[in-house]
């Protein structure tokens, strides 16, 4: 076959007219000048990285090189890069951008970052690999700027959307793109109205509950490839289809883990801390379980057993996210004024008397016993526990400060510097989990304890991550006999979750095929009579997890 | 280019452009820049508004280089290797710089009148371009008079001694075949070059992208009135496949020679 030929045309004309006018040639020495440079950077092969030829200062490391050469050579540029939290995954996107760059491949290129990552990929981009990316600012020039960095969020508005669908971008790259993971959302929408020749997915959890979740994120790289939503979930659902499906998707992602890195990772100390109430918080408590009974009489079985879960686990919290969840609900009119009357009042009044909660003595007890500029990231999930810790620890003299997902970029920046500079903890919801890099801190206290173990691991690769030179310590706190004790010892114990092999912990995610792990324990914790039905059905569902990974032997993305 | 390299280039290229140049080491050197150069690499248009509508005195930078990450520096010192953006503004200045040139070969103490023939050189670069690029440099040179067309032509000449004026005693021979079809002359010649080639990695990039607009296309069958973001997509797979070939120019020129480039 023969491609169709382009001829350089403005440089004839230029030559013809220049000859007629002798003297604006170059000099012999500057005309052999140009040629030098020329054949100097002149690429004469389909193969091979260029890159790192123009960033002898960085060092890549033998799986981040492998990464960029497979994308570019085998998967033409369309990937999703999943490797485990922490592995470098900007690295890798950089020096797939950059390579694409040198090689004249691509030239505008738009990168979706989550808000408090935005500054960040700029300032690497630029320092790292001296592409002249640029920040979106309060009136972005898209069309103007070639390489530009935004937020999701940013890019969904109306009047930044219109014009950026409108743009044929050469590289779209797409950073925590786990968020593109429902198709009906509208994040999902405008990524795929975006006009994109090469594509980079990154994110370290392809797969947070369901098989699904996979599905939608490939078929934004490749629409088709792995058929339309029906045939796929009929192909796959069925048992012997994983090691095809795990074929396929060996072609469109890249996975890499710790442990086959073959680099000495610092080491990961799982501690978990058992948590007494006293005999008037854990009074408390029951009067909290048995709500389900008073409640149970008057609305619908489900929601009250909704409500009650949760505030069985914010007691777990802290009192004040109690506090919250009842207000809320007594001011929604959900629950009747007797019950609010006889049960609830008198409630909140026994919680207004009780001491301090035991996980925050605990918390300034480990904090006390660690050298005094020791940094620690405290997780929780609820804001009004945030808020009771940091008031906490400022009556005992240690200084803190919040991290939330709804912070403005500029806020995020600040705290991680006062972080960073001056004060000792930082406590950050569970929005706050993803996007921060914190490898100066080498402590994490689990504060409470997640429904989906994934974001266990998203917590600790905020610090467990390239870059990290010490050994990082975590602590999980978890109130015995509530409902914390069941999600530790039911789920995490099993599935091996403390025994910090939870690299492994997707694996079994993504084999465990369409439904949530997350609606199942909810499921099952709402509406099991007893704490035997509840044991019974758990042991069901891990074991349906490890069976299926056991079939597997090989993962689907290694 | 190795490091060492980079350091002769800086120095070939500001003394080149007319900037005094102070050579400190094997891997540092300082640089008074020219109006010019300052204007090219600099980056403060502001500035050079301000005093050329104020009549000021103009005061270029001095630079500070060193293409040695390991030895000692001041702050100001810039530190060059070959992928830093500084070094890139150099080349595509010195590229745009060296673009056609019209040289005569030197002739020392010529006994009698000699005549000098025109010859038509072409370097560029063949990009083939799908969804991987690589390119193939190539410099031709044509005789104007006979029509000979020789490879490798700055290969054979880059080590002659050239001037922009003509030797006395010599006198330059004019062309049978004009500059604007010699340039013809010479794309039909790489254009039959390119045609003889086998072109496997098309018919690769062709065969992909077929197979991604299959996939395409199953995935939007059930739907009839196709969505604007098929029309996108299958637009996408098209440009990052389709494969092509480009012809770019480095640069080319007009020579004299006395000597036939391939007796010398």
């Amino acid at each position: 076959m023969q491609p169709t030929i382009h001829i350089d045309e403005q440089w004839e004309n230029d030559f013809l007219d220049t000859i007629d006018r002798p003297t604006s040639c170059s000099t012999w020495k500057q005309y052999n000048m140009a040629i030098n440079i020329a054949k100097e950077n002149i690429i004469t092969e389909f193969e091979g990285l260029q890159a790192p030829k123009h960033l002898p200062e960085l060092t890549f490391h033998d799986y981040q090189y492998e990464v960029a050469r497979k994308t570019i050579e085998e998967m033409n540029g369309k990937a999703i890069l999943a490797d485990e939290v922490g592995l470098g995954k900007t690295i890798e996107a950089g020096l797939i951008l950059k390579e694409y760059m040198i090689r004249g491949l691509v030239k505008k290129v738009l990168i979706l970052a989550p808000p408090s990552l935005v500054s960040q990929w700029c300032m690497e981009l630029n320092k790292k690999f001296y592409i002249p990316a640029v920040e979106q600012r309060k009136n972005p020039q898209w069309e103007a700027v070639d390489v530009m960095v935004t937020s999701l969020d940013t890019a969904k508005r109306e009047r930044h959307s219109s014009i950026i669908k409108e743009i044929d971008y050469d590289m779209v790259i797409i950073d925590e793109a786990h968020k593109l993971k429902n198709k009906q959302t509208k994040n999902y929408q405008v990524v795929k109205e975006i006009k994109r020749k090469f594509c980079l997915l990154l994110t370290a959890t392809p797969v947070q509950n369901k098989l699904s979740e996979l599905f939608h994120l490939i078929s934004l790289l490749k629409p088709g490839y792995l058929g339309d939503e029906d045939s796929f979930s009929n192909t796959f659902k069925q048992k012997g289809s994983h090691e095809e499906l795990r074929e396929l998707i060996q072609k469109v992602m890249i996975r890499n883990r710790r442990h086959d890195t073959k680099m000495d990772w610092p080491k990961r100390f799982v501690k978990t801390i058992p948590i007494h109430f006293n005999d008037q918080q854990t009074s408390v408590y029951h009067k909290i379980t048995s709500l389900k009974e008073h409640l149970k009489q008057e609305s619908i079985p489900m929601q009250t057993a909704f409500l009650v879960l949760t505030l069985q686990r914010e007691f777990c919290s802290s009192r004040e996210a109690v506090y919250m969840t009842l207000k809320n609900s007594v001011e929604k009119g959900k629950i009747s004024p007797i019950i609010v009357e006889n049960q609830i009042v008198p409630l909140i009044t026994e919680l207004n008397n009780l001491p301090a909660h035991p996980k925050a003595e605990k918390v300034i007890e480990l904090i006390e016993q660690w050298d005094e500029n020791e940094k620690v990231i405290i997780f929780t999930e609820y804001r009004a526990t945030q808020l009771y810790l940091q008031w906490y620890l400022n009556q005992k003299g240690i200084r803190s400060v919040p991290f939330r997902g709804g912070f403005k970029r500029s806020k995020k920046d600040w705290m991680k510097q006062l972080f960073q500079n001056q004060v000792q903890v930082l406590i950050a919801t569970e929005a706050g989990g993803e996007g921060i890099n914190l490898q100066f801190c080498h402590r994490i206290i689990n504060y409470d304890l997640p429904w989906n173990p994934m974001r266990i691991e998203q917590r600790i690769g905020r610090i467990h991550r390239l870059g990290q030179e010490h050994d990082v310590h975590i602590y999980h706190l978890a109130v015995e006999n509530t409902i914390e004790d069941h999600i530790l010892h039911l789920l995490y114990k099993k599935i091996g979750l403390f025994e910090g092999v939870i690299g492994e912990l997707d694996h079994i995610l993504e084999k465990f095929t369409d439904s949530g792990v997350q609606e199942h324990l909810s499921s099952i914790f709402s509406k099991s009579e007893s704490k035997g039905e509840m044991k019974v059905k758990i042991d069901h569902l891990t074991s349906i997890m490890l069976d299926n990974e056991k079939e597997g032997e090989t993962h689907a993305s290694s | 280019m190795h490091q060492a390299d980079i350091h002769g280039f800086l120095k070939d290229f500001f003394i080149e452009y007319d900037c005094e140049v102070t050579d400190f080491s094997d891997s540092s050197l300082e640089v008074q820049l020219t109006a010019e150069i300052d204007k090219a690499i600099m980056n403060r248009p502001f500035y050079w508004h301000y005093i050329e509508k104020m009549n000021g005195l103009a005061s270029p930078m001095r630079l500070t280089f060193e293409t040695d990450s390991t030895a000692k520096k001041s702050k100001q010192t810039e530190v060059i290797h070959y992928g830093s953006p500084r070094l890139h503004q150099l080349f595509s200045f010195a590229m745009s710089k060296g673009k056609y040139g019209h040289f005569y070969e030197k002739v020392e103490h010529a006994a009698s009148a000699q005549s000098l023939k025109p010859w038509l050189a072409l370097n560029g670069k063949l990009v083939y371009q799908c969804h991987k690029k690589k390119e193939e440099f190539f410099s031709i040179g044509l005789n104007l008079i006979n029509g000979e067309m020789i490879n490798d032509f700055h290969f054979l000449l880059k080590h002659w001694e050239m001037n922009e004026t003509i030797s006395s005693l010599c006198f330059p021979l004019s062309p049978l075949i004009r500059p604007a079809s010699g340039l013809q002359r010479i794309k039909d010649q790489l254009i039959k070059k390119v045609h003889t080639e086998n072109h496997q990695w098309a018919v690769d990039a062709k065969q992909k992208m077929e197979e991604d607009l299959l996939l395409l296309e199953r995935f939007y069958e059930e739907i009839d009135e196709k969505p604007d973001c098929y029309k996108n997509e299958k637009n996408a797979i098209i440009t990052q496949y389709e494969p092509s070939i480009h012809l770019n120019i480095i640069n080319g020129g007009l020579f004299y020679l006395s000597t036939h480039p391939l007796d010398n």
